[in-house]
């Protein structure tokens, strides 16, 4: 509690105003999670059934459209749900001027990071 | 006089009231606890979302730079990870769900609380030692 | 293992606390330092030891843990009771918030052996072999276990707590069936202990911009009454990052109330009719 203000208890709790906006991160976390749901799942099983395999038998199995596709996808989702998720947590914890930088760093990363897992598993998959 | 906490405008601030202890004291409870452990298995798997980007792009590299990636999972450091990036990934899946079906407004009596809560701890701990039991039938057990 | 009433004790003894140190990231004014211990008298049978936290805002001094012994056959089951023993035989100047000694006002809030709850409706028999008293969690310190409740008092005057109406007022009163009555169950027998807000770790860390689940069930109370005719206003008003989004569904709040209320459905019901809107 700020000993040196005159601000009413009131004004302190209300702060800034409603921003009237929380909605749309709320659900796209939840959208990227039932996507990744099965997405996760699916990834998950291919690789235990391809344990121990060596890489043209991995290469094999990317380049099928179906598993080309569902990577691409899942990438998508992920590291949408993760850029949402790391905000929150920032948002949390960190309360200097510092959170937006660092909430502006973690989503370029994230879609950065998609970008390139996107490309190295279409360059698996038409690459000759 | 100045009383605790509170100022008259006039002279120097009082000494702060000081705050009660709250993480400090508390007591760990399930609730808490499997909040607090989907937040860290979220962390370690956005983590693991690099790994999984670093791995395509050695794949797309070629066979040279994915042995080397290979040869990091493979090795003993590499497989303890992958084994704590399964679990993560199973327990932050389980715990997702709940949090799903919550989101439809319904187990909010503390009896499903609990119940699904030990429920997500069980079927993770099953699903990790059933995950690694079948690959490592599939892989063949290492020497 | 599995708790089906927010009265049921946790039994675990080894686990009481989060393993990290005593003064964890806290200011200096806030450092808890060792306190004395009383003597236990000397001709009580059974004895029980009660570690309380102690704050004189007179005496310059840093909060401290106080060691009390208490004759548990000279004193009422509650430890309400033993607070009231330690003051009358003990230590006077023990403070504590005290109203109706049975469950319905709410004074008596504060942190039993880790988690919030009533004084006057925890039976001392329920503590554990190191009972220890704090007041409610993350509040700042009045004096002993007295803590300042001005700013979640706040937070629950910010949502505002009475009908809002457009329609002019009726001859009588304004109707409401049995139906949409019985909608205001399980949220108007809050008596404002803020046991739940205070247990919320969401609200330790946000508490300046998170509402907190007391205030957030008392949102819901308002939107779920029939007669109340803002429920646009008041949704726009609770739709924010931090006011209601600062939600993570911990549950510490539905886990500690004793009133048996579930803050964390309300807060539940108020995101579902966000949706609803938006959908």
């Amino acid at each position: 509690m700020n000993l040196r203000s005159f601000r009413s208890p009131l004004a302190r709790a209300l702060g800034l105003g409603s921003a009237k906006s929380g909605f749309q991160h709320w659900w796209a976390e939840r959208v990227s999670a039932v996507a990744l749901v099965p997405l996760c799942l699916w990834f998950v099983v291919s690789i235990i059934a391809h344990a121990g395999s060596d890489y043209l038998v991995f290469i094999a199995w990317i380049r099928t459209p179906f598993a080309t596709s569902c990577m691409i996808l899942m990438l998508i989702a992920l590291f949408h749900h993760s850029a949402l998720g790391l905000q929150v947590v920032i948002e949390d914890y960190v309360h200097s001027g510092a959170r937006f930088v660092a909430i502006m760093a973690v989503r370029l990363g994230c879609y950065g990071l998609a970008v390139i897992g996107i490309i190295a598993t279409l360059h698996i998959a038409l690459g000759g | 006089m100045i009383k605790n906490g509170t100022t008259d405008g006039n002279s120097t601030p009082a000494r702060p009231r000081p705050l009660s202890p709250n993480i400090q004291i508390y007591r760990p409870q399930l609730t808490s606890v499997l909040s607090i452990a989907n937040r860290i298995t979220g962390l370690i798997l956005s983590l693991g979302a690099v790994g999984l980007v670093i791995w395509l792009s050695a794949a797309a590299a070629g066979p040279q730079a994915y042995g080397v990636v290979q040869s990091v999972i493979g090795s003993w450091a590499g497989q303890v990870a992958l084994f704590g990036c399964t679990f993560a990934f199973f327990l932050h899946l389980c715990g997702g769900i709940r949090h799903l079906v919550w989101d439809t407004v319904h187990g909010f009596e503390l009896r499903s609380i609990y119940i699904s809560g030990w429920t997500v701890v069980g079927s993770s701990i099953a699903l990790t030692v059933t995950a690694w039991v079948i690959s490592l039938l599939v892989a063949g057990w290492p020497q | 293992m599995i708790i089906e009433s927010s009265d049921q004790v946790s039994r675990l003894s080894w686990f009481k606390r989060f393993p990290i140190p005593r003064n964890f990231k806290v200011t200096p004014e806030s450092r808890i330092e060792k306190g004395r211990t009383w003597p236990a008298p000397a001709d009580a049978k059974r004895v029980k030891a009660f570690e309380i936290y102690r704050y004189d805002p007179d005496s310059g001094g840093n909060p401290r843990l106080d060691t009390f012994h208490v004759d548990v056959d000279d004193c009422g089951p509650m430890v309400l009771d033993a607070l009231f023993w330690i003051k009358n035989k003990v230590d006077s100047t023990l403070a504590f918030r005290r109203s109706c000694r049975e469950g319905v006002c709410g004074s008596c809030a504060m942190n039993m052996d880790g988690t919030n709850w009533l004084a006057c409706t925890r039976f001392i028999s329920d503590m554990g072999t190191n009972a220890t008293i704090y007041p409610l969690a993350n509040l700042r310190v009045i004096k002993d276990l007295v803590p300042d409740l001005t700013h979640v008092l706040a937070q629950y005057a910010a949502i505002e707590p009475w009908l809002h109406t457009k329609t002019p007022e009726p001859e009588k009163e304004r109707l409401q069936s049995l139906e949409e009555r019985s909608q205001l169950d399980d949220y108007y027998e809050c008596i404002l202990c803020f046991c739940c807000t205070s247990g919320c770790p969401s609200h330790w860390w946000n508490g300046n911009r998170f509402l907190g689940p007391a205030a957030l069930l008392q949102a819901w109370r308002w939107l779920t009454d029939s007669r109340d005719e803002a429920k646009g206003e008041r949704l726009d008003a609770l739709e924010d990052p931090f006011r209601l989004y600062r939600c993570h569904t911990i549950l510490n709040c539905t886990r500690t109330c004793p009133k048996k209320l579930n803050p964390g459905k309300a807060i539940a019901e108020i995101k579902k009719a966000i949706v609803e809107r938006e959908k």
